[in-house]
């Protein structure tokens, strides 16, 4: 089985190096970018008043389990993103719709995360009252910069090879610290429940 | 080529997360209704002559539009004697207030805020709160229980600390706890059943979780 190179699903991150001629802004706007959602979406939840509750869902206990379970759906996508990176970089055998996998998964992983950051930001704000805590809200708003950061870079050209997933594992790093730090608590404290 | 893809999932959540907050600020109310059964005698009364006590996170009082009204915050604190422990929670104009000695004595009071910062809380035991937030700092004033007069000074305190509540029912015996938790960490609450009020275990203040006669219970944050 050989790899076309030309593929078209493929060719973004086999592309050779280019010259570093063209602008910096290719970098410096998805960091401004990330700085900017990550101090935003940490100083929204300093200065909001926290609601201390929000919205339920039908058939959960409380929101908590909610978030547990959409946080752990999107963690599970991460898992996925990461294998499908590797397949997609050829470093693990995969299919040909590896790309398409790795897109798609990390969209549904983002658009789950959301409302749980949502909930967060809103009902709990930005705390740091034990170190758990405070790794979480530093993570959750870093985690948004990161992605924010992935996503644009995605748009530009000729990167540099390893700048992807350097940011990609940054932002898979951030969300399963996040997990760990909020649903993996959850089960462990109140027991693996909807 | 630029891919629209990128993009456009970045805009996806982006709605996404505005539709949930519109969601969220626009519906229901904020209070943990199931735990609030006895509405204090002079709520309702002070309730229609301020139609904006709304639970919205942006009160604008229309009854009198010129005064800013005091801000949500809790408070938490000791009596001046240190026989118990005093905490009062305030959203958009009203209030609830857990007065507890830890042993026998408690009572849950209620009532609205006035602009100014003073409140005139009751309990349908009737044990009556009169208190006034100082520059949003902390809240003066003296607990009248049982005919029994207690000054305290709350200091404004941020979760864990401040009032926590759990009901349930365990083997049959209805179940009623309440917690304050001060900054410094120290807990004051009473668990009742069926009525007969006794010391109750610590709360972890992280999560409310409590092991009551065996069953692990959640406390929850008390707002109005």
């Amino acid at each position: 089985m050989t790899a076309d190179p030309n593929a078209a699903t493929q060719s973004y991150p086999s592309r050779p190096p280019a010259p570093h001629h063209d602008s910096p802004a290719r970098y410096l706007v998805p960091a401004l970018v990330a700085a900017a959602v990550a101090v935003a979406l940490g100083v929204y939840g300093k200065v909001h008043d926290p609601a201390g509750t929000a919205f339920n869902l039908a058939g959960f206990s409380s929101t908590s389990a909610v978030k547990s379970w959409l946080a752990t759906t999107a963690f599970f996508f991460a898992l996925v993103q990461v294998v499908s990176a590797f397949m997609v970089y050829g470093r693990l055998p995969g299919p040909s719709w590896s790309a398409t996998l790795h897109r798609w998964s990390g969209r549904i992983a983002f658009l789950v995360a959301v409302p749980v950051a949502v909930h967060c930001l809103y009902a709990f704000g930005y705390q740091t009252y034990s170190t758990r805590v405070m790794w979480h809200s530093v993570l959750g708003c870093a985690f948004f910069g990161a992605f924010s950061a992935k996503m644009l870079l995605l748009r530009s050209e000729r990167l540099p090879g390893w700048l992807l997933p350097l940011v990609g594992g940054l932002v898979f790093t951030a969300l399963t610290l996040l997990w760990l730090t909020s649903a993996l608590w959850f089960f462990r404290t109140f027991g693996v429940t909807t | 080529m630029k891919r629209p893809g990128p993009l456009l999932t970045l805009l996806a959540g982006l709605l996404l997360g505005l539709f949930m907050l519109t969601l969220n600020t626009t519906s229901g109310t904020k209070t943990v209704s199931s735990k609030q059964g006895e509405a204090s005698p002079s709520a309702p009364a002070k309730a229609s002559q301020r139609p904006s006590a709304t639970p919205t996170p942006t009160p604008t009082p229309s009854a009198t539009p010129s005064k800013t009204p005091v801000a949500n915050a809790n408070y938490a604190g000791r009596t001046d004697d240190d026989a118990a422990s005093v905490a009062v929670s305030v959203r958009d104009g009203k209030a609830v207030a857990y007065f507890c000695d830890g042993r026998y004595k408690e009572a849950w009071l209620r009532g609205p805020v006035d602009d100014d910062g003073t409140m005139k809380l009751t309990a349908p035991n009737g044990a009556v709160l009169d208190g006034k937030i100082q520059q949003g700092k902390k809240i003066s004033g003296t607990v009248k229980d049982e005919g029994r007069p207690y000054t305290f000074t709350a200091d404004k305190a941020v979760k864990p600390s401040g009032l926590w509540r759990a009901t349930a029912k365990v083997r049959g015996a209805k179940i009623d706890g309440g917690w304050i938790v001060l900054p410094n960490g120290r807990q004051t609450g009473i668990v009742t059943r069926d009525g007969k009020a006794t010391s109750a275990p610590r709360i972890d203040p992280e999560t409310g979780a409590v092991t009551i006669d065996g069953q692990q219970l959640t406390a929850q944050p008390v707002t109005p």
